[in-house]
């Protein structure tokens, strides 16, 4: 059985992550991120991902003790990844991207157009409606990485690293109201299956 | 194919969980009693069927009339729960008189919640004594802890997740055989226990019931005209299968400030309306909403079109999108939006909110598109009352805003 853990950094949906998960059949469950790396492995996930939470994360001088471990694992796990909402943005600043207060702030139903379907997005072009709860946004993408989708309000929805298979969206597809987000999650099994086979 | 269907009947098989969780009671509460808080509700109900699985008749059902209930309502579930297929034997305690008392004076949703949450359990604690039980068994769920943990709102069952030791604070332990499960999963588990579908199947209410639709301070007129109000638009909304739909009553005090003063520009360029058509209150009592995670306790903005452009304007889904939308984004301070539905010039000091969402799992939820014109009898109706002079529909999904108010 596959194993993905899902990393909590105290945002209302971490949990709907894992109840995603369950229902693709993954075995998962909600797990803190000051866990060290050592324990981590030993569980032997075979990818991580990521919630969302209240936290903002502009700086890195200046992150929560949760998202700072977050960050650490972030850079540490050599695992397929998925970010969501401010880990996504956590992702970003972390390899030098900037994060700051978003032009205009997204609540509730967003469009969010594909530029590039970059797998995790396989099948959601042109564009698809998802939910949204955030006041910053990634501002710039950081060096080796590339944006695959962008809404009105908001010039980076999802992005990919050039060769690792790590993910970050803004929105959210762990929500019911993402209609297509388990297709998102779907995509990111068969990433994360591949990934196990090579 | 088989494969198929297993992966989708994969997270959540009521059979298992239910041994799993009736193993797990039986080894946690030994040969102890156990008092089991009934309201009702599907998650209460089922809650306590999985205990009474495990712990046979050590089990006590009790329901406290918090006052804030609807018109008949502990009398009716006592009854309810009572007759087959549930048998439940529930003891009714009264204790509306201290509930009111301790919210009185009160107007954040927060004290409230609070001021709420300290009676239910001190009422509690005092049945249980009686009752010689060292447990106290409830329905609470995966939203319940985790919106309290996040700091959107304090619920009333929620202790050990905020750092209140029960033990040492109330003399209790507690037991939540349902925290990890989602409303939909709870109403799955309710149908395996053939629970008839009135009870698997009935509409939520909040814990601290109608305090939580009386937004501010708390009034025996505002909870009298909210419970006539409730009646009526749960009697209307009831054929339409919304997964929740209510009332709530908020006082017509407006806040003023010069931030405030473009509301009115961003609503008609939003609707693109010319502005002699559009009018924007503000409301002084604060409603509770979510904006990126946290708790956003703002402002609600009440939107009235004049009276040609609201029959045109009653349900163009997408244009209220973007006036809720254009609201929320530009102005910092206000979580919700509401549109006018009809009003009595020159009648009385309180205004109703009508709210009717559609949710899976209530983390998020959408506006339900209620015909129009059965807005417009609700309004009709409410506005019988001397006391209400407006009715509203709220056009927040959430996020932005909750589901309920406070």
């Amino acid at each position: 059985m596959t194993k993905i853990p899902v990393v909590y950094v105290k945002g209302q949906y971490n949990h709907l992550i894992v109840r995603n998960l369950k229902e693709l059949g993954v075995e998962s469950k909600l797990l803190t991120p000051s866990v060290p790396l050592e324990q981590l492995e030993s569980m032997n996930p075979d990818a991580l991902v990521m919630g969302g939470g209240p936290q903002s994360v502009r700086s890195l001088d200046h992150l929560t003790g949760e998202l700072a471990d977050a960050a650490r694992l972030i850079r540490q796990a050599r695992l397929p990844m998925l970010c969501i909402c401010v880990t996504h943005q956590l992702l970003a600043t972390a390899f030098g991207g900037v994060t700051g207060a978003a032009r205009k702030p997204e609540f509730g139903p967003v469009e969010i157009s594909v530029i590039e379907e970059g797998r995790i997005l396989e099948g959601l072009k042109p564009s698809f409606t998802a939910w949204e709860s955030h006041n910053d946004e990634v501002v710039k993408a950081p060096e080796g990485f590339h944006v695959l989708a962008k809404s009105d309000n908001c010039a980076i929805e999802a992005m990919r690293h050039d060769n690792s298979p790590v993910f970050g969206v803004q929105f959210h597809p762990e929500v019911s109201h993402t209609l297509k987000g388990v297709d998102l999650f779907k995509n990111f099994l068969h990433i994360v299956e591949e990934h196990k086979r090579t | 194919m088989g494969k198929r269907l297993s992966v989708a009947f994969q997270g959540f098989h009521p059979s298992s969980f239910l041994s799993e969780e009736t193993a797990r009671l039986r080894e946690l509460a030994q040969d102890k009693k156990v008092i089991s808080a009934v309201s009702g509700g599907v998650d209460s109900t089922v809650a306590t069927l999985v205990a009474r699985e495990a712990l046979g008749d050590r089990l006590f059902p009790v329901m406290l009339d918090t006052g804030f209930l609807r018109v008949g309502e502990p009398e009716r579930v006592k009854e309810r729960l009572g007759m087959s297929p549930t048998s439940l034997k529930v003891r009714l305690v009264h204790a509306s008189g201290r509930f009111l008392a301790s919210v009185r004076g009160k107007g954040t949703a927060e004290e409230k919640r609070e001021k709420f949450r300290e009676t239910f359990y001190q009422v509690l604690k005092e049945e249980a004594e009686r009752e010689g039980c060292e447990y106290i068994l409830q329905g609470t769920i995966a939203p319940d802890w985790i919106e309290t943990q996040g700091g959107i709102k304090t619920q009333h069952n929620i202790l050990e997740q905020v750092g209140i030791d029960p033990a040492s604070t109330y003399g209790f332990k507690i037991i939540e055989p349902l925290s990890d499960l989602y409303k939909d999963q709870v109403r799955m588990l309710g149908r395996h226990l053939n629970l008839p579908s009135e009870l698997s199947e009935r509409q939520p209410f909040p814990g601290p019931g109608l305090l939580v639709r009386c937004i501010g301070n708390v009034t025996k007129e505002k909870i009298r005209v909210l419970k006539e109000a409730t009646k009526m638009v749960e009697t209307s909304l009831a054929p339409f299968n919304y997964e929740q739909y209510f009332a709530a009553v908020i006082e017509n005090k407006f806040a003023k400030g010069h931030s405030l003063e473009t509301v009115l520009e961003t609503a008609s360029e939003a609707l693109g309306l010319p502005k002699s058509e559009v009018h924007a209150d503000v409301f002084e009592d604060r409603v509770t909403g979510v904006k990126g995670d946290q708790r956003c306790y703002g402002l609600l903005a009440g939107v009235k079109l004049s009276e040609e452009s609201r029959e045109t304007y009653g349900w163009l889904q997408d244009r209220l999108r973007q006036l809720q939308a254009g609201i929320v984004e530009k102005f910092p301070d206000i979580t919700r939006v509401a549109m006018l539905v009809k009003e009595r010039r020159g009648g009385g000091p309180l205004s109703i909110l009508v709210r009717a969402v559609s949710t899976r799992d209530f983390m998020t939820a959408a506006v339900s598109p209620v015909p129009w014109k059965i807005l417009k009898d609700i309004g009709q109706q409410v506005l019988k009352e001397e006391t209400v002079s407006r009715v509203y529909y709220d056009i927040t999904p959430k996020p932005p805003g909750t589901i309920e108010f406070e």
